[in-house]
């Protein structure tokens, strides 16, 4: 399977979210970075054929989407970061009604939902209804949902966002088990998140990728550029201000470890060590959000 | 395909403003239903009088002697049974009213003093044959319904107003990104939207004309609405129909009025934000032929009439013209409810699966 974008422009009045943007999505996890307002939201609406384009197109396997209708919508799964439910029904009843929505038939919407309130810890709260649950719980379902009709395409909107860790670690697993031959994407803020499960990483940026490749590659860009550097804890602030600080550590002896991303050593005790994907990050974002 | 229409139908009636408004529908119809009854008068002018219960056993009583054709010979014999008896100190007799067979003689036959005014009935209704009995308890309810009729049609409005509008709230996402949510989930709201309003007419109206009929029994449904006491007078309908044939129209163009309604309001459903908007737009356009300043003499009162709120007023439609005898003009309501539906099928159809998320 393959989903590709051709060109794929969305502008809302001045402000273009989507620009320009070309990528070919095969099987695989996809980790989709970028600061707030740089298009994420706007790019998996796109694919889910629920905002239309500018300009530009989507096309699986060579059909335009627009044109394939309900065999397209019937592959796809999708988590909106933001979404609406009906506080009267229970997380059953709501999983049931979006099984209807997309054409299961009544036993074996039963047994799927069954097995995903299962997947996502829901079980025992499967009778309550969604007004009484809390924002994490929420998320949970919305996951569950997405998952309903097996789609081979999986868009995810945030959807780690409101998790405590336990059921951060559970929703990676359940991913990872469920990615083989489909196509995932997963947005994210948290970059650990993907960095585990994504086996490739988009960076967006205004719009644009700006980078796209494998966790282990992706960081290889800023292999030498990320340095730690020990200082007295009074001054750690004042430093972290005037580098590009990715992470302030205090030790137990009144000093503080600088992660500083760099071309040069920041300072003379500087020790160079290994990047990761959020040093990859804040090298993109310099921590600025795009409104 | 039948489990969304179920869906559709659970969303439609646990809205907690339906609930509320259909049971204040239900509060209006038992209210109307009763104050009416009790409010009926009656007097024999022999010594049994009464309201309620008794007024219309006493009406009922008086009816059932005469039952049958009009006749100037009928006509003679109540005048001299229904004369009055006092003095009316310069009050036009026609005012007086005894019980609803004298209102319905004196309105046509009587002079101001309460004395036949000479007229047969052929001077006062031609060729019609004119059935007469007890129709009044039938008439009421009739008018009652008019009421009842205005406020359901308001209640199908906020009905109907949610169902695509309330998705919007950020369940659209989910909708419309699943297999049917743009094609079999869009008919099972429009499919949903019409059952719902039209169980809900049948059910208001079985209620009103089941309350009269034990209230008033059916004898006067073969009876014509012409002979009817002074209250149904001017502006009334003129055409020699029956009492069961108005009723009929009348439910008839109740079920009209809502499918109407229907129509219009799932388009603003679909184009709305939010659900108020789509009620309060839904319900201007309803209202909004009140503010057009046509008279009954104008070409385009023909035209007007045939708008929904008409429908439900329906006295002046009906008044329009007759195409051929109980077949009256009024029945044009049904295409212009199937448009106004078909309005609402095309449009919400287009923009529902053209939504936008955001
Ligand atoms: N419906 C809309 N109308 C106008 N502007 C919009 C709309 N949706 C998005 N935008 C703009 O498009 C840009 C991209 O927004 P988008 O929601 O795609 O960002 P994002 O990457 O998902 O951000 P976040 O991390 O905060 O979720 C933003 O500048 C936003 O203001
Ligand atoms: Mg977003």
């Amino acid at each position: 399977m393959e989903l590709k974008t051709i060109e794929l422009t969305k502008k809302f009045g001045r402000k273009t979210a989507v620009n320009h943007l070309n990528v070919t999505l095969t099987n695989g996890v996809y980790g989709l970075l970028g600061a707030n307002g740089a298009g994420k939201t706007t790019f998996m609406r796109l694919l889910c054929n629920i905002q239309t384009p500018t300009s530009g197109k989507i096309v699986l396997n060579g059909k335009n989407i627009v044109g394939l209708g309900e065999k397209y919508r019937s592959l796809l799964g999708y988590l909106p970061q933001q979404f609406g439910y009906y506080p009267d029904f229970t997380a059953l009843d709501f999983l049931l009604y979006v099984s209807a929505l997309k054409g299961l038939s009544e036993k074996s919407a039963k047994k799927k939902s069954k097995e995903l309130l299962e997947a996502v810890g829901l079980s025992a709260e499967s009778g309550h209804k969604i007004k009484t649950f809390s924002g994490g719980m929420k998320q949970r379902l919305g996951i569950a949902q997405a998952m309903l009709n097996n789609p081979h395409i999986l868009i995810l909107d945030e959807p780690t966002a409101g998790l405590d860790p336990k059921e951060r670690v559970r929703f990676r697993n359940l991913i990872s088990v469920f990615a083989k031959n489909r196509i995932v994407i997963l947005s994210t803020h948290i970059v650990s998140d993907v960095e585990f499960i994504a086996e490739e990483i988009i960076m967006m940026k205004s719009g644009q990728i700006v980078h796209f490749g494998k966790p282990q590659e992706i960081t290889s860009e800023i292999d030498g550029q990320v340095w730690e550097c020990t200082v007295l804890a009074a001054y750690a602030e004042e430093y972290a201000a005037s580098f590009n600080t990715s992470n302030l550590r205090n030790t137990d002896r009144g000093e503080t470890i600088l992660r500083i991303i760099s071309d040069r050593p920041p300072m003379e005790n500087a020790v160079r060590v290994q990047p990761n994907l959020e040093d990859l990050y804040l090298f993109y974002f310099k921590g600025d959000t795009e409104e | 395909m039948k489990k969304l229409i179920q869906y559709e139908l659970r969303k439609i009636f646990s809205k907690r403003l339906t609930q509320a408004a259909l049971i204040a529908l239900l509060l209006l119809s038992v209210l109307l239903v009763f104050s009416t009854y009790q409010n009926m008068y009656a007097s024999d002018g022999k010594g049994c009088e009464g309201t309620g219960r008794t007024a219309v056993e006493v009406d009922k009583a008086i009816a059932e002697k005469y039952e049958g054709l009009l006749t100037d010979e009928k006509v003679q014999q109540m005048m001299t049974e229904f004369k009055p008896k006092q003095d009316l100190h310069g009050m036009n007799a026609v005012y007086l009213y005894q019980n609803a067979l004298q209102s319905a003689l004196f309105r046509s036959f009587s002079d101001l003093n309460g004395d036949w005014n000479g007229l047969s009935v052929s001077d006062v209704f031609g060729n019609e044959k004119i059935k007469i009995g007890y129709t009044y308890g039938l008439l009421k309810t009739s008018q009652n319904m008019v009421r009842i009729f205005v406020v359901l049609s308001l209640v199908i409005a906020i009905m109907t107003a949610p169902v695509f509008s309330g998705e919007y709230g950020g369940v659209d996402n989910i909708i419309l990104t699943s297999k049917y949510g743009k094609t079999k989930c869009w008919a099972a709201k429009v499919i949903g939207s019409i059952l719902a309003a039209l169980i809900v007419t049948a059910v208001v109206s079985a209620i009103n004309l089941v309350c009269a009929f034990i209230l008033y029994g059916s004898s006067g449904l073969d009876c014509s609405i012409l002979f009817a006491p002074v209250d149904f007078a001017t502006g009334y309908i003129p055409f020699n129909i029956t009492c069961g044939t108005l009723l009929k129209y009348q439910i008839l163009l109740a079920f009209t009025s809502t499918i109407s309604i229907t129509g219009v309001t799932l388009v603003l459903s679909a184009i709305c934000k939010n659900q108020i908007a789509a009620l309060v737009a839904s319900a201007a356009i309803y209202f909004f032929p009140i503010m057009l300043p046509v008279t009954e003499a104008s070409s385009l009162f023909k035209i007007i009439t045939l708008l929904p709120l008409y429908h439900t007023q329906f006295v002046s439609l009906m008044s329009v013209g007759q195409i051929s005898g109980n077949v009256l003009y009024a029945l044009m309501a049904v295409p212009v409810a199937l448009i106004f539906m078909g309005i609402g099928v095309f449009i919400s159809r287009r923009v529902f699966a053209n939504h936008q998320v955001s």
